[in-house]
């Protein structure tokens, strides 16, 4: 199958509207990651503490963002994930306001994750822990096991299992009836629902970042994100030529503005996977470079005379087919990490998305004509020297 | 068949076998799960080696006051003058000899000099960062005690730079609990109560017309205790933890949990001497500062009983308690940096809608392959099961764990893998369309695609490797298994994929199915 016969399309006559339009939106993401809204930072980055939690039944940002305000803890940030109506991000941004010690401030953010969770719960279970009732939802695999076993002595461990796992996978139990099913003995099941509860929400993750932490994983994304692109530089400086190298810094400088940009618009919070996304982003950009600078220098041994512009395009050309189907089959897998991959892979997999795009055109638009103005500035003085 | 293509196929079988070897049974116990994939607990803690510093200073100043004592050297005061610096006062000229002799002989740690009538000690740098160091490996192994004594999977804690130590448990469902547990100073110590317990700090001063009395300090009760209230007590101890000889978890006579403990020789003595004066009064049973509980002494507690300490225990506490003390104090204060933990329900979502999203993609990326390059795209899509295959023998073999980045990586190289091999079917076709014979353009296509193939790979694991040195966590994770499967990439995409064609095309070698 044939998706063409080779094109030949002039595409570096638009090189100056192409890196105008690059320009454009870099300055426009740049003034807005400075003047307006800013990058909006993780917890990873930032410091404080974020919670994912998961509601019995369905409720709303709003409900939640109101039991908040009743312990003074309404600025929170509270979003909505998955589509369950079950699940909730809840990001404290109450800043640890008479900045004391890091050690205390640390202690603060956790002090805060504890008041949002007893805000959330509210009275809930408090008559049931009175008259010696446990939270289903709440407790651990081994005291679980330990007080089956201390009623069914032996069947303990396996029926604990069980029932965490059946836990785990949903996320939380609503109602003892999702116990049916796991194989548990008519006795154990109706001591379960004797001797336990099932409280209203479980939390699924917490994290606390304390300043100091923050700082350090910033600087350390950044030193990493740096040296690994002085890397790429030298290395393909040196099996091309320093155009190209340089080409490609700017090409992969250019991918990670215009993600950072777009993600300073569209409000979305940079944390550490996000940067092993971006960094994501930056391979396939790079790889796609390197294919069309391979196939150029092929071609300029095989068109002496030839300008380069004009090698450029011819190159750009022959290498259309693969960019399509390969950026397409990426754009494929994005797309089914997009729709299906679920809420924590969501970010990443919109980061992908408009990575796929951008680093195809950045490729063709940003690294070749980058190499064409070095050449026109320094290239005749070294074709004098030789 | 010919010799060295008989050889290719003994190594890629070989390769291939190996992998499933080390990765099979593709389950927990051969691939690692990464917390943010598993759920768990990861802690990043610093340890305040100050905290070591201050310690060794104010030991330094005992040591030396005795041998003052002992030499009959005269001094008015010794001072503590910050972080490793002590000054002695009132030291007399006419003695200079014998004290610089002293220093020589018992504080080579130190530098020191002589000001008028005061002696300066400095603590050396070397010998500060030798003690720093030790606080830190010491904190590392207190911890370690501590989680072994759980019964963790698994646990790994790693130190971290100069005084970052980096805990994390796998699988851990109850991390409030181990967090406690490694947070804990436990510096454990008897002292006499002198009133209390109290609501708030005023009623407890009434009796000393609210001072606090020199020998005395207030605490308050530990409030997971049920402890709420505040005590006076005196200020030295009566044994501390490092009087214990042994320790472990009793029941009451109540059948609640609490922890036993025996005395040694010297503290014992102590105790029963402390504890025949003071019947009808109180021992605060005192941890990291905070009261677990204040007992009333009804009787001399002679030094071969020991005793019991009840604080209201659940069975978990008092067993983590008697972790906690027979592990050790730790060596210096922890601050902590980080605390993550990630419940294992959302571990097990992510998990299932990740592979759920992955294997979609993959079938179809196979889907599209096969379609657009009939049977060498079957031998494409043969290269990408055995990336992967390899990919999973590698992560096994190197214990490394698969995480969320480590996926993100894992598609990078999933399309760098069709990216080659779709260069190398168009390097063929062109070379089909200029009407070579087949086995001459698969040759060609291979050897033409070769070096955008090598170069790309190569300097995304450059970028890789640096990334691995320069990242934290996520970063490195990515990092890993971006190099291993680029690595996998490189031998399925070009050797194993050029395999396949050579033994496709080795009768009939009319036609090309691409």
């Amino acid at each position: 199958m044939q998706l063409f016969k080779t094109p030949s399309i002039r595409f570096l006559k638009y090189k100056y509207l192409a890196l105008g339009l690059a320009f454009a939106i870099v300055l426009a993401g740049v003034i807005n990651i400075a003047f307006f809204k800013g990058l909006k930072l993780g917890v990873d980055f930032g410091e404080g503490t974020l919670l994912r939690i998961m509601l019995k039944t369905p409720s709303d940002e709003g409900h939640i963002r109101d039991l908040l305000q009743t312990v003074g803890l309404g600025k929170s940030q509270v979003q909505k994930s998955g589509s369950s109506g079950r699940e909730f991000q809840i990001r404290a941004v109450e800043s640890v306001r008479t900045k004391p010690s890091d050690k205390e401030q640390i202690e603060a953010h956790e002090a805060l994750a504890d008041k949002i969770i007893a805000a959330l719960k509210g009275d809930d279970g408090t008559a049931e822990r009175a008259r010696g009732l446990v939270d289903l939802n709440g407790i651990d695999e081994r005291s679980l096991t330990a007080l089956l076993e201390s009623a069914f002595p032996g069947s303990g461990p396996e029926a604990a299992r069980a029932i965490i796992a059946q836990r785990n996978t949903a996320g939380i139990v609503a109602d003892f009836r999702e116990l049916d099913g796991l194989g548990l003995k008519p006795e154990v099941r109706s001591y379960i629902q004797d001797k336990t509860y099932l409280g209203k929400m479980t939390t699924l993750s917490r994290e606390t970042v304390g300043p100091q932490a923050g700082s350090d994983l910033r600087r350390k994304a950044v030193l990493a994100t740096i040296w690994s692109l002085m890397g790429m530089l030298v290395y393909i400086a040196l099996r091309f030529k320093v155009a190209n190298g340089v080409a490609a810094i700017f090409t992969l400088a250019q991918d990670v503005l215009i993600t950072m940009s777009i993600y300073s618009f569209t409000s979305r919070e940079i944390n550490l996977p996000i940067i092993a996304g971006i960094l994501t982003i930056v391979g396939f950009s790079i790889n796609d470079t390197i294919v069309i600078f391979d196939r150029v220098r092929e071609n300029q041994k095989l068109m002496r005379g030839k300008p380069l512009e004009d090698v450029m395009n011819i190159s750009i050309n022959q290498c259309l087919g693969r960019t399509i189907i390969t950026s397409g089959t990426v754009f494929l897998t994005v797309m089914a990490l997009f729709l299906f991959g679920g809420e924590v892979i969501n970010d990443f997999a919109f980061l992908m998305l408009i990575g796929t795009i951008e680093g195809v055109y950045s490729t063709v638009y940003m690294s070749c004509p980058v190499v064409l103005f070095w050449q026109s500035w320094f290239g005749s003085k070294n074709a004098r020297r030789r | 068949m010919k010799k060295n293509l008989q050889w290719k196929v003994v190594l890629a079988v070989a390769v291939i076998g190996l992998s499933i070897f080390l990765a099979y049974p593709f389950n927990d116990t051969k691939i690692h799960r990464g917390l943010d994939l598993k759920g768990g607990i990861h802690l990043s803690l610093q340890v305040i080696t100050d905290d070591a510093i201050n310690i060794e200073t104010d030991q330094e100043i005992s040591r030396l006051e005795e041998l003052f004592k002992k030499n009959s050297l005269t001094y008015q005061k010794f001072a503590k003058e910050g972080l490793g610096r002590i000054s002695i006062q009132g030291t007399l000229a006419d003695q200079e000899g014998k004290t610089r002799d002293l220093f020589d002989q018992y504080s080579r740690d130190w530098d020191y000099s002589f000001t008028g009538d005061r002696a300066n000690l400095s603590l050396k740098p070397l010998a500060a960062q030798a003690l720093r160091d030790m606080s830190v490996v010491q904190a590392k192994e207190t911890i370690d005690n501590r989680v072994n004594g759980l019964g963790v999977s698994e646990p790994l804690i790693q130190r971290q730079g100069n005084d970052k130590i980096i805990v994390e448990l796998p699988g851990v469902d109850n991390p409030e609990r181990i967090k406690d547990l490694i947070k804990v100073t436990a510096i454990l110590e008897w002292k006499l109560v002198k009133a209390g317990p109290a609501p708030d700090e005023a009623t407890l001063l009434q009796a000393t017309n609210g001072q606090v009395p020199d020998d005395a300090e207030v605490l308050r009760g530990d409030p997971k205790r049920g402890q709420g209230g505040f005590y006076l007590v005196n200020k030295v101890a009566v044994v501390t933890g490092k009087d214990l000889r042994t320790i472990r978890r009793v029941t009451d006579e109540w059948n609640n949990p609490a922890v036993s403990f025996s005395l040694n020789s010297d503290g014992g003595a102590r105790f029963e001497q402390v504890t025949g004066a003071n019947i009808g009064k109180q021992i605060a049973i005192i941890l990291d500062n905070k009261v677990q509980s204040a007992p009333l002494v009804e009787a001399r507690i002679s030094r071969a009983q020991g005793g019991v300490i009840q604080g209201r225990f659940s069975p978990q506490e008092a067993d983590d308690l008697v972790v906690i003390l027979r592990a050790g104090a730790l060596p210096a204060g922890i601050k902590y940096l980080e605390e993550r933990t990630i419940g294992p329900a959302l571990g097990a979502d992510s998990i299932r809608q990740g592979l759920l999203a992955g294997l979609v993609a993959i079938v179809a990326v196979m889907a599209f392959m096969i379609v657009f390059y009939k049977l060498s795209g079957a031998n494409a899509v043969i290269a990408l099961i055995l990336n992967v295959l390899i990919l999973f023998g590698a992560l096994a073999y190197f214990k490394a764990a698969l995480t969320l980045p480590g996926i993100a990586g894992i598609i990078l190289s999933i399309g760098m893998a069709v990216d080659a091999n779709v260069l190398i079917f168009e390097r063929i076709k062109e070379e089909l369309a200029v009407g070579k014979g087949v086995a001459s353009a698969i040759t060609q296509g291979f050897s033409r695609a070769f070096s955008a193939i090598f170069d790309s790979n190569l300097t995304t694991i450059i970028s890789a490797v640096f990334l691995f040195q320069f990242g934290t966590g996520p970063i490195r994770g990515y990092a890993v298994t971006l190099v291993i499967s680029l690595l996998a990439n490189l031998f399925t995409a070009v050797f194993i994929s050029h395999l396949l064609f050579d033994l496709m095309v080795r009768k009939s070698a009319k036609k090309l199915s691409i």
